[in-house]
């Protein structure tokens, strides 16, 4: 019965991890760079939401789309403001791109958890909750309404997304991008509208986490240290850039951390996320699911 | 020299000493608080409020050995590194006579290492950990709460209840750590019936279901918290998620003061009903008309209850205060000299600070508290169910058990 009560939960965990990672590994695949202020679009589609629903009295099924868009316009004006630099144009940048990216990307985290904790104040908000249930259980599994709601719709927007990428002329541009940037352009594909595209929807799947989560976990100015930190293992740990690889390194890890945490220690549960990395990259340096390179 | 002449140089020289009387220097009280993350801004923020009142306060009145007193502030962010760098920006480049505020006890014993080293007076306004005591430094004085004072109530509590088991989440802090061995120690000598565990957690962590999911078959008869929010929060929702606490089997008993935090009920709801706290206040309390003048000004600039962190953090600045007017100095030896020897009565009432070694060293050793038990979602702490008085035995008859 435990076994069953940790595999749900790992599973459950696996996917709020899921949504927050897959925008950061398309980030990744398709300008080769890791952004630091990843964790913040999580916290801002948090803020959103819980300020969206609490402030402004919307409903929440309302301030749920209202924070993806929120994050997604984030994302877009990140990816015009500060991140365009790194490939259009401007050549002596481009030779330092990952310094680049690393300083703007840290830097803008910095700011945005800073202008969020002056602005909004540092007191932990609880968003509130789709849907007003009380704790139930399934069979021998103890869930609130909130988490299982929450692992249902982020299910359907990694199916949704992977549809998206793998079906739609837009994903396969997409793909295109990530392979070859300077092939796909010479194809007639509009890279700098790609990318932007791709920071979007990056933007708008972190948010779209710190929303679903925002009555589960009570946001602070912070809160985005923790997932981000999920989120850069599991890129690695699936094979950077890889959405798919991602995925599947992010119900894994869930699963995992569940079961190491009662059977081995619950001290060393987030310690055991990084053993499994520096595993992974001595045996398998192209992640576990890294055949494919930087494929979307 | 004309008449004129000597009326107009008298004139300029009474300008000139009026002018410099005037224009004394403020005395200068460094206060090293958490302003950003991932320190806890929370306590930081309450700690700034209440500092502010106190100086203003005092200035009102004219201030101290007639100069008016100036606040520099730090953001230690929490980080000990960060704390020790800012005691000594404080005392090397801003010259100040004490520093205050401290409210997370790492950053704590950090700083004052720093203060020791320059014979700073250091006033520890939040930093639970026996260690700072434990120091011996002369320059630090406690007029804050510590882990063997809160242990030995909770074991108090746990005897009084006849709980026979009881599982601790302590974050992994000096505090916490620190908070959950002591507790551990002293249920072994003196109610060695009592079967305790504790598990350390991380303070920024999110899930903490797998921690709590073995507890469901095996349901102890209390969990512990000893954890500051947003995790303390966090933990909360997933014992009453997970039906383990508060529940007709399982007591949940706070031993960090959660309660009193103005964002408590917005972010447990019915987690935190029947939840029995430790506090170091209660409106019930005996309150000086000092502390209840800042309570008035607190509540009227913030919108918001006061608490203890409200009064430890007024309590702080004042006795640095009252140590300079005691010492007719703001020489640093002075006021340690003052502080050792005299009798305080700040806003939580008087007291002088202890002389043994160990964790009663220059410490405000019986620093009164209360148990409450929270009966109905937002329920004011006035209105809760006060099921221990300051000096009083528990009244375990007062205790309410959920239905399920």
């Amino acid at each position: 019965m435990l076994a069953l009560d940790l595999l749900v939960n790992g599973l459950i965990f696996g996917l709020f991890y899921a949504l927050m990672a897959v925008g950061l590994a398309m980030i990744f695949g398709v300008l080769k760079v890791v952004n630091f202020a990843h964790g913040e679009f999580y916290m801002i589609g948090s803020y959103a939401y819980v300020l969206i629903a609490l402030k402004l009295g919307i409903p929440p099924w309302l301030a749920l789309p209202l924070a993806a868009l929120t994050g997604g316009a984030l994302g877009w004006l990140v990816e015009r403001l500060l991140m365009r630099p790194l490939y259009a144009g401007h050549g002596s940048w481009s030779s330092s791109k990952d310094e680049y990216a690393v300083v703007v990307t840290f830097g803008l985290s910095l700011l945005l958890v800073n202008l969020v904790d002056k602005i909004v104040g540092p007191y932990p908000f609880r968003g509130p909750v789709l849907i007003e249930t009380s704790r139930f259980s399934i069979g021998p599994v103890m869930l609130n309404g909130q988490k299982l709601i929450a692992a249902g719709v982020s299910l359907c927007l990694l199916i949704g997304l992977a549809l998206f990428i793998k079906r739609s002329l837009w994903g396969r541009q997409i793909q295109a991008v990530a392979q070859n940037r300077l092939g796909a352009s010479l194809a007639g594909i509009d890279a700098t509208r790609t990318t932007s595209m791709v920071f979007v929807i990056s933007g708008m799947m972190a948010a779209l986490a710190g929303a679903l989560l925002a009555p589960l976990i009570n946001p602070g100015p912070d809160v985005g240290a923790f997932p981000a930190i999920k989120s850069y293992v599991i890129v690695v740990l699936g094979g950077m850039g890889s959405i798919w690889g991602g995925m599947a390194a992010a119900l894994i890890l869930g699963v995992c951390e569940s079961f190491f945490a009662v059977y081995v220690s619950y001290a060393y549960r987030d310690a055991f996320g990084l053993m499994l990395l520096i595993l992974v990259l001595l045996v398998r340096p192209q992640g576990m699911f890294g055949e494919k390179g930087r494929e979307l | 020299m004309n008449v004129a002449r000597i009326a107009a140089l008298l004139g300029l020289a009474l300008t000139g000493y009026a002018g410099s009387g005037m224009a004394a220097d403020p005395i200068a009280i460094g206060i090293s608080i958490a302003q950003s993350p991932p320190g806890s801004v929370v306590q930081g923020t309450q700690v700034k409020d209440a500092v502010e009142i106190v100086k203003d306060m005092v200035n009102a009145k004219g201030g101290v050995l007639g100069r008016q007193i100036k606040l520099i502030y730090e953001d230690n962010q929490g980080i000990p590194e960060k704390g020790r760098a800012a005691a000594e920006k404080l005392i090397t480049k801003d010259k100040v006579v004490a520093i205050a505020g401290g409210h997370q006890s790492s950053v704590c014993l950090a700083e004052i290492e720093v203060a020791h080293r320059y014979n700073n007076p250091y006033i520890n306004t939040n930093c639970w950990s026996d260690d700072v005591r434990k120091k011996g430094y002369p320059e630090v004085f406690n007029p804050a709460n510590y882990n063997t004072r809160v242990s030995s109530a909770m074991t108090d509590t746990i005897i009084a209840m006849g709980v026979k088991s009881v599982v601790a989440f302590a974050e992994n802090t000096d505090y916490g750590i620190g908070q959950a061995k002591i507790t551990g120690e002293m249920l072994k000598a003196r109610a060695p019936g009592v079967s305790y565990k504790y598990e350390t957690v991380d303070r920024a962590g999110k899930d903490f279901t797998p921690a709590i999911l073995p507890l469901r078959a095996n349901p102890p008869e209390m969990v512990i918290t000893i954890m500051l929010p947003p995790a303390a929060y966090i933990v909360m929702n997933q014992l009453y998620e997970q039906g383990v606490a508060p529940s007709a089997k399982t007591w949940l008993y706070d031993g960090s003061g959660l309660a009193d935090y103005p964002d408590f009920w917005q972010n447990v709801k019915e987690a935190g009903k029947y939840m029995v706290s430790f506090a170091l206040y209660h409106p019930q309390m005996a309150t000086p008309k000092i502390g209840l003048d800042v309570a008035a000004e607190y509540l009227k600039r913030t919108k918001n209850e006061p608490n203890r962190l409200i009064f430890q953090a007024a309590d702080s600045l004042l006795l640095i205060v009252d140590a300079i007017k005691e010492a007719k100095s703001t020489d640093s030896a002075a006021i340690i000299k003052a502080l050792q020897t005299m009798k305080f009565s700040g806003v939580r009432g008087p007291f002088q600070f202890g002389k043994q070694p160990g964790y009663g060293y220059q410490q405000w050793v019986d620093i009164p508290y209360v148990n409450y038990q929270l009966t109905e979602v937002n329920q004011p702490i006035s209105k809760t169910n006060l099921i221990q008085a300051p000096g009083q035995a528990l009244d375990v008859k007062k205790l309410v058990r959920p239905a399920k």
